[in-house]
């Protein structure tokens, strides 16, 4: 054969290369239930064109497994949706300080704490125009309890009874619960559709579901984008300001960047802090800062040496620097904290609890009297692949090691992490937590309550401490529960088995035409605002 | 008819290998450790939650039946439900494979049009200065990782320029052709490095090759001589180089997709691994060991045509 027939053959493949490629793309997937997620339609041209203004682009780092709040999976890829699409009864206003009305108009609360009446807005629809009826809240609120593979079912763990129709919503609790009003601002506890839920069923739910809120899922290219537009039965007149919010997938950081550089989206969240000072100095973006009930904590695993002695673990707080740790990794936008509860939560966040002074000497003397003369020997397993944890899991070595530590830092997949904290196999280990709810009970309960997650994987259960949150919870008055949270608080910081290290602002940035951007303590973008 | 045979028996081999390899995946995942339920949950999930959603995965069952459920699926044809997504496999196939063939089909034709000109030149005018300059340039191409070529590539083409996308991925075909010139420009660098120093040095060897002074001596005029002997013989190995690229494009996917935000097989296999969707795993790793099989096998075909010393029994 000669060159020439070579070549020949060569363009033949290439061109069968692009036939199979052309080809495969066509390919119908042959699982039958082709829903509104998987839509091909390229209907609108001005599609990827940030300059229209009637659509706004989000760079999110990891699209959402589902967009159903009982769902499997949720996490901050999810809510960030979810909140746009669905509501519940109350929501935290603005400044998240307080609990206020959104299909709810007013509340009233029985004298025992055990009965919660709500009056409905009249007629609240849902986004593909049918009325939400009484069946429909009690089917949900129940759902949010019932579901077994939800990791939030406990946010509605106390209801025993829910009684509906067009006007009022009356729950009845099982016990008094004192966070309960609270709760039921959670992404969870919002009205869906039961009659949609019966008509396409739970796996097609899950993926599609409609509720009352501003938006409505027009269409999910998964791993792609999430495109949702104005629901036209929304309640409130002229909202939401834009027309369509798409959340474009773009995983790596530092394309994320780029493309808000380049003006291909609009805004970001999960902005790594190593690249604020970039967007200071780049006059095309915005740098938008927004509190957070974001903390990263010191995890110690009491059930194995050296954390199992008390001694060893409260010697540890002269022995790091959380200012330095908190300078490094967030600096202007962190701060270093001693108290379990964020500072965001207001009254509930015990303030009086000390930031120790970095003294080594000082430790190495307190772990002399505990009997301990060699360096006391530890691994610290964080996550692999997060300058963050990098970060702080190297400043803690280093900090460690002058005060009579002698600290390894291994670092683990995440996969691999959680199995090893899980099983209590760890020895020290950091973890972050970002609030729900603007109550307390969230983060004091997972750390103090051992049969949640042995205490947040520390494996301390302190029988007089958990009924001391016990009564917490189901305290109805405030001023008193409020103290119980500091008592609590201050327990904590003594078993030190939980140690706050700082707390961080979250960080979006956004091209300079984006208005009324605002985010939550606890990380719910405000999508019905936005305008640009 | 030799041909035919040895096809048919290449394809008759691939299904020892393939059932081999199905074992390997599965016992290797659930070797690593970490547990899909776990994972999906969160941070915030309490133990009944997760053993409610083990058993509605079907987590539970013995590790043995699972891998006969997975094997028999397979040979219905059917991929399983991916664990994370609660999705067919297939489905989630058939919206990214097209994406990651694209890719590596661009890569290889930039590195076949730059590769083989210039690999051909540097070895026509060995050790001149043409030759110093192209083997330079591929020593450059091969030392660069490519998620560092690509973000500087997107700095020049996106931010300043703003005449490519910074990555992300469109809806007509200019848009796609727009969003995959950087990635497969990126990607190709290695594969033109390694094409380039191939085809010089065979160009070289054959150069001085008896043969070739022969078909000189004959007085064949020079461009007979470098079409008909000097090139068409420097393929043979540069063919297997290039199939090998291939199965090595499939790997490198999974950096060039998640830096430039494709929606590919690639980044489809790093969130599953880490994610422990098992399923999905184990489908694209068979997926994957299936195209290297097949294009090894094409290869072969291919050598039969270029090389007739080369018989297929």
């Amino acid at each position: 054969m000669n060159a020439k027939k070579f070549v020949a053959l060569l363009l033949v493949m290439i061109l069968a290369f692009t036939l199979v490629s052309c080809g495969s793309s066509k390919t119908p997937d042959n699982s039958g239930n082709s829903d509104n997620t998987d839509t091909s339609s390229t209907s609108d041209a001005t599609e990827s064109t940030s300059g229209n203004s009637d659509q706004i682009i989000i760079g999110k780092q990891s699209d959402a497994a589902y967009l159903e709040p009982n769902a499997p999976s949720i996490g901050g890829a999810e809510t960030t949706v979810i909140s746009q699409i669905f509501e519940g009864l109350v929501k935290t206003n603005e400044d998240s300080t307080e609990i206020v009305p959104s299909l709810a108009t007013d509340w009233t609360i029985s004298e025992d704490g055990l009965v919660y009446t709500f009056n409905l807005k009249p007629d609240i629809k849902f986004s593909n125009g049918e009325a939400v009826t009484g069946e429909d809240w009690e089917w949900s609120l129940l759902r949010a309890r019932d579901t077994e593979t939800s990791a939030y079912n406990f946010i509605a763990e106390a209801i025993d009874t829910v009684q509906a129709d067009e006007k009022q919503v009356v729950i009845t609790l099982k016990y008094p619960w004192a966070p309960f009003l609270a709760d039921l601002t959670n992404f969870n506890m919002v009205v869906g559709s039961k009659a949609l839920y019966d008509k396409i069923g739970e796996e097609e739910y899950l993926l599609s579901p409609i509720g009352t809120g501003p938006y409505m899922i027009k269409e999910w290219k998964k791993e792609e984008y999430i495109l949702i537009e104005a629901n036209p039965n929304y309640h409130i007149e002229g909202m939401p300001k834009t027309k369509e919010i798409k959340f474009l997938v773009i995983s790596d950081d530092n394309t994320r960047f780029m493309q808000l550089q380049a003006g291909q989206i609009d805004l970001m969240d999960d902005v790594p802090f190593s690249i604020l000072p970039m967007i200071e100095k780049d006059s095309r973006i915005n740098l938008d800062i927004f509190t957070s009930t974001q903390i990263r904590y010191l995890i110690l695993n009491t059930t194995k040496a050296p954390f199992d002695d008390p001694k060893v673990r409260t010697a540890i707080y002269t022995a790091m620097n959380k200012q330095e740790i908190s300078d490094l990794v967030a600096g202007e936008y962190g701060a270093p904290v001693s108290a379990l509860v964020s500072g965001a939560q207001g009254k509930w966040s015990n303030s009086s609890l000390p930031i120790d002074e970095f003294d080594p000497e000082a430790t190495k003397a307190a772990l002399a009297d505990a009997g301990y003369t060699d360096p006391i020997k530890f691994t610290l397993s964080i996550a692999s692949g997060s300058a963050v944890y990098e970060q702080i899991a190297t400043l803690l070595k280093s900090e460690l090691d002058q005060a009579g530590f002698d600290v390894t830092v291994e670092q683990l997949e995440k996969a691999a992490l959680t199995d090893k904290f899980q099983s209590l196999s760890h020895e020290a280990t950091i973890l972050q937590w970002v609030d729900d709810i603007n109550d307390p009970s969230g983060i004091v309960g997972w750390t103090v309550d051992y049969s949640q997650c042995q205490s947040w994987y520390t494996g301390l259960n302190d029988e007089a401490l958990n009924e001391l949150n016990k009564s917490a919870n189901r305290e109805m008055d405030e001023t008193k529960r409020v103290e119980m949270y500091q008592e609590i608080q201050q327990k904590i910081y003594d078993n030190a088995n939980v140690v706050p290290l700082f707390r961080n602002d979250f960080a979006y940035a956004s091209s300079t035409n984006i208005k009324n951007l605002s985010v939550s303590p606890f990380k719910v973008l405000n999508c019905a605002l936005l305008e640009k | 008819m030799d041909r035919l045979n040895y096809i048919i028996k290449r394809i008759i081999q691939i299904i020892p290998v393939m059932l081999i390899i199905s074992v390997l995946i599965f016992a290797s995942m659930r070797m690593i450790g970490g547990d899909p339920a776990r994972l999906m949950l969160g941070e915030k999930a309490t133990e009944s939650a997760i053993a409610a959603l083990r058993e509605k995965l079907g987590l539970n069952e013995p590790i043995a039946k699972q891998y006969l459920i997975f094997m028999k699926d397979i040979l219905k044809g059917d991929m399983g439900t991916s664990l994370t997504y609660q999705r067919p496999v297939s489905e989630l196939l058939s919206n990214r494979l097209p994406t990651t063939i694209k890719l590596s089909f661009l890569t290889t034709l930039i590195s076949i049009i730059v590769a083989i000109p210039l690999g051909y030149l540097a070895g026509t005018f060995k050790d001149k200065t043409i030759d110093q300059v192209i083997r330079v340039i591929a020593l450059v191409f091969i030392s660069m990782p490519s998620f560092w070529v690509g973000l500087i590539l997107m700095i020049i083409f996106a931010v300043n320029l703003s005449i490519l996308p910074a990555g992300g991925w469109g809806e007509t075909a200019i848009d796609q052709i727009k969003s995959l010139l950087l990635p497969s420009i990126t990607q190709s660098l290695t594969t033109i490095a390694l094409v380039i120093r191939n085809v010089r040095n065979s160009v070289v060897d054959i150069s001085s090759m008896d043969y070739v002074d022969f078909a000189r001596s004959k007085g064949l005029d020079e461009s007979a001589v470098r079409n008909r002997y000097i090139l068409k013989n420097s393929m043979i190995s540069t063919v297997t180089l290039f199939s090998m690229r291939i199965a090595a494009m499939l790997g490198g996917s999974v950096i060039i997709e998640s830096v430039f935000s494709l929606p590919g097989i690639g980044k489809l296999m790093v969130d599953s691994i880490f994610g422990r969707d098992y399923v999905v795993v184990q489908s694209l790793v068979l997926l994957f060991a299936f195209l290297v099989l097949t294009i090894n096998i094409i290869t072969d075909i291919i050598y039969s045509f270029i090389d007739p010393r080369v018989t297929l029994k």
